[in-house]
């Protein structure tokens, strides 16, 4: 089972490295073949990484989300799922490369990391793991997703800023609706016309808007289900151990960014900078806490 | 100098404004960071004295800033209290703001024609049927409709979940606090060592350290009842890792038994409002020391695990006899599985545990603050070493005889009591509850106008969504079909 396990991984990293090409052939060259190819080599990825996934917690016997490496390699699927689904729901398809060129270099990193699937220890036999753990797996992998929107909308914003700096196109973007100011998931950039082979930087700010939104009760839930977790096994709801405080920093960076949008000289870029800097909040946490900093949370690190 | 009122106004606006809210939030965010990268003295006073030791003026800065107590430094609390004083502030005006708007009702418009979103139909009926259909399809969808004013026409809207949710969340934040802050007052929190066999009094004279009480906490408050341990048992796996912790008890009121529990790692004994954690286990050989014909110590000495984490160094221990003359303190070793010690494997189960001591003669110096699980040796002389296996007794020079004389187990529980935390759950889900309408919930207008025509009436519908403007666009084109008839024409876009 364990073998079964490891080769699906590897499968999964040749099919989303061959999904990842196919899209960056079609950003490229816009050739709409390339474009369903990624999307269906993605989905394949998807379904023999969620097989591999299954066996390692077949061959564990509990859930497979128990140490570093398969904490990393669950949220690479999430991710992976969740931008399918999007890609699904919006239409966007520009955005795949990045995503699968992000999960496929985590995995990747992820192996340094691997273990053999083994037993928990008794602090982690809780079915608090299964409820805590999943909702941690799904908040980051949605605050990942939206990184990855937010990156990109910054890119296309500082273009299509180049863009109307020209004098010649420096009726783009103007005669928008007045109420465009209101509501904080409306279009915040002054384009909704994409400046390049990307989406618009309008239609990628309210992808990353979205995606954070709906992430961010999902990590709401998973720090309080960590909270009673740790009442439960530690005899306090909160230590500020340094996963807690990194988790309530990611928190609290997410919650600046959804502020941010609805606050008058905070919208567009400056929020999403907020967003980025939740990002790195998140991947400290996963990475710096568990391998450097001691804490409780250390032993379930590797 | 400025007027004092009136700089006291301009910190009140600043504070109010969304903007200072959303730098206080990125402060703290900041100011807790700090709270994980230099060791904080409640979570690893170890880290913090070693600090001191090998780096002292770094500690000296580190103490003087507050940063080895991050959480309560004069700092950080002021930070969070202004970020609450701020979202009071923003609380008050924007609660008076919605009930105000909840009691007015939706207000008619004037040019429907000029809203985002237009369709105009005709349907059969007078335009007074057509309106009274279109309350009754509106109020089915739970808009709020506007009172009618005599003309054929209706006002409506609908989620104002939004804003209560938004306010739900904010507020709850509040009552989290009022929860921490009465578990911080009314709470405490202690640990207890417990040998086998030993029974436990809810009282502070049996923690090991004094418990650390909240302010409000007092005395009375210990809840007195009993816990007797009557077993500790751990498992392991074969690959050496614990399988599972148990401390069986009984629990005393008065004397008797009321319940019988165990007590395992993520499964705490809950009485009386007291949690009882298993939280670690150790070794606890008994040893008898015999000296001048009389018996000086008879009891179990509750050893510490070797600083590895794997079990393969010995487990240390300490007696101290200061009514020998001269005073004696044994340092012992345990070696619970000498045999897989020397096969250089961890030391999991008991198999011919072996004690190995060190014994000292001289002054214990007791009148100063001491570890019970060290020796002061600056006033004693080493004249004895040796090593003797359970049963066995060993006679030291001057007539000092040690026996060991069997081997138990001890348990080391946390107990805690924390009133304030049902008020924090109820805090976290409600502030969960809010956030969901806070960040999906979307304000609607509807309004609709019936007009006279030949065929019956001729209906038009304006709306407006304040947020999801595409999620609108479905739903508006659904309720101008039901509104306005099948034959809708399609607004101006």
């Amino acid at each position: 089972m364990t073998r079964a396990s490891n080769f699906a991984f590897g499968l999964t990293l040749v099919l989303y490295l061959a999904a990842m090409l196919a899209a960056f052939h079609h950003l490229a060259f816009r050739r709409e073949g390339s474009a369903r190819a990624a999307t269906r080599l993605a989905t394949a990825g998807a379904a023999v990484h969620l097989s591999s996934i299954v066996m390692r917690g077949l061959a564990a016997g509990r859930v497979p989300w128990g140490n570093m490496y398969e904490y990393a390699t669950a949220v690479g699927f999430l991710v992976v799922a969740g931008y399918l689904v999007l890609e699904r729901r919006s239409g966007v398809r520009t955005a795949g490369g990045f995503v699968l060129g992000l999960v496929v270099l985590s995995m990747a990193a992820a192996t340094m990391l691997y273990v053999p699937p083994g037993p928990l220890v008794p602090a982690l036999n809780s079915y608090w793991i299964r409820i805590h753990v999943l909702a941690a797996m799904t908040g980051s992998s949605l605050f990942i997703l939206g990184t990855v929107f937010t990156v990109l909308y910054l890119v296309q914003d500082r273009r299509a800023r180049r863009l109307t700096e020209t004098p010649a196109m420096a009726t783009v973007g103007a005669g928008l609706p007045a109420d465009h100011a209101e509501g904080a998931d409306e279009p915040v950039a002054s384009e909704e016309v994409a400046p390049g082979r990307l989406p618009a930087p309008g239609v990628l700010d309210r992808l990353a808007y979205r995606t954070i939104a709906f992430g961010f009760p999902v990590w709401t839930f998973a720090v309080i289900a960590g909270a009673i977790w740790a009442e439960q096994a530690w005899g306090r709801y909160w230590g500020w151990d340094p996963k807690e405080v990194w988790s309530f920093v990611t928190w609290v960076v997410f919650a600046s960014y959804l502020h941010a949008r609805a606050t008058v000289g905070w919208r567009g870029r400056r929020a999403a900078v907020i967003a980025l800097v939740g990002f790195v909040a998140l991947v400290f946490n996963l990475v710096v806490v568990n391998l450097v900093v001691s804490g409780l949370h250390s032993y379930a690190g590797v | 100098m400025a007027d004092p009122m009136a700089s006291f106004a301009a910190v009140w606006r600043a504070l109010r404004s969304m903007r200072t809210a959303l730098v206080l939030l990125l402060v703290v965010a900041v100011a807790s960071i700090a709270g994980s990268l230099v060791p904080q003295v409640v979570n690893s006073p170890g880290a913090v004295a070693s600090l001191y030791r090998d780096q002292p003026v770094l500690a000296q800065v580190y103490q003087a800033t507050g940063l080895f107590d991050v959480y309560g430094s004069w700092w950080f609390t002021l930070a969070y209290v202004l970020l609450l004083v701020s979202l009071a502030s923003c609380l008050g005006p924007r609660t008076r703001a919605l009930v105000r708007a909840l009691r007015r009702p939706p207000q008619p418009a004037r040019e429907l024609e000029t809203l985002r979103h237009f369709a105009e139909g005709t349907v059969t009926g007078s335009p007074e049927q057509a309106v009274d259909r279109a309350r009754r399809v509106l109020r089915r969808r739970r808009y709020r409709l506007g009172r009618p004013n005599g003309e054929a026409a209706v006002a409506a809207e609908k989620g104002a979940s939004r804003e209560v949710g938004s306010l739900l969340f904010h507020g709850s934040v509040f009552l989290v606090v009022v929860g921490v802050l009465l578990g911080k007052g009314f709470g405490f929190t202690g640990q207890a060592t417990l040998i086998e066999g030993e029974t436990f009094t809810e009282a502070p004279a049996s923690y090991d350290q004094p418990p650390s009480r909240g302010r409000f906490f007092t005395e009375d408050m210990h809840r007195g009842f009993q816990v007797r341990i009557r077993a500790f048992e751990v498992s392991y796996r074969e690959s050496g890792l614990p399988r599972e912790f148990v401390t069986s008890v009984d629990v005393l009121e008065e004397g008797r038994v009321v319940r019988r529990e165990a007590i395992r790692v993520n499964h705490p004994l809950e009485h009386q409002g007291v949690k009882l954690f298993q939280q670690g286990y150790g070794w606890a050989p008994e040893v008898r020391v015999r000296a001048q014909g009389r018996t000086v110590w008879d009891g179990p000495v509750v050893f510490l695990a070797g600083e590895d984490q794997d079990r393969r160094r010995p487990w240390r221990g300490v007696i101290k006899l200061p009514s020998l003359r001269p005073q004696v303190g044994l340092e012992l070793r345990l070696f619970p599985d000498p045999v897989a010690a020397l096969a250089g494997g961890p030391m999991l189960e008991a198999r011919d545990p072996f004690l190995v001591f060190t014994a000292y003669r001289g002054d214990l110096k007791l009148t100063r603050a001491q570890n019970v699980f060290d020796l002061d040796r600056t006033g004693l002389k080493r004249f004895e070493e040796g090593g003797i296996g359970a049963g066995q007794t060993a006679t030291l020079p001057g007539g000092v005889e040690v026996t060991f004389t069997g081997l138990r187990e001890y348990t080391q529980l946390r107990v805690a009591r924390d009133p304030g935390k049902g008020l924090v759950l109820a805090g976290a889900l409600l502030l969960l509850a809010g956030l969901l309408p806070a960040l999906y919930g979307s304000r609607r207008k509807v309004w609709l106008r019936a007009l006279p025509d030949p065929a019956g009436a001729r209906i038009q519908v304006g709306g407006l969504a304040l947020q999801r403007r595409a999620a609108f666009e479905e739903e508006f084109a659904r309720l101008a079909r039901d509104l306005a008839g099948v034959g809708t024409l399609p607004g101006p876009s």
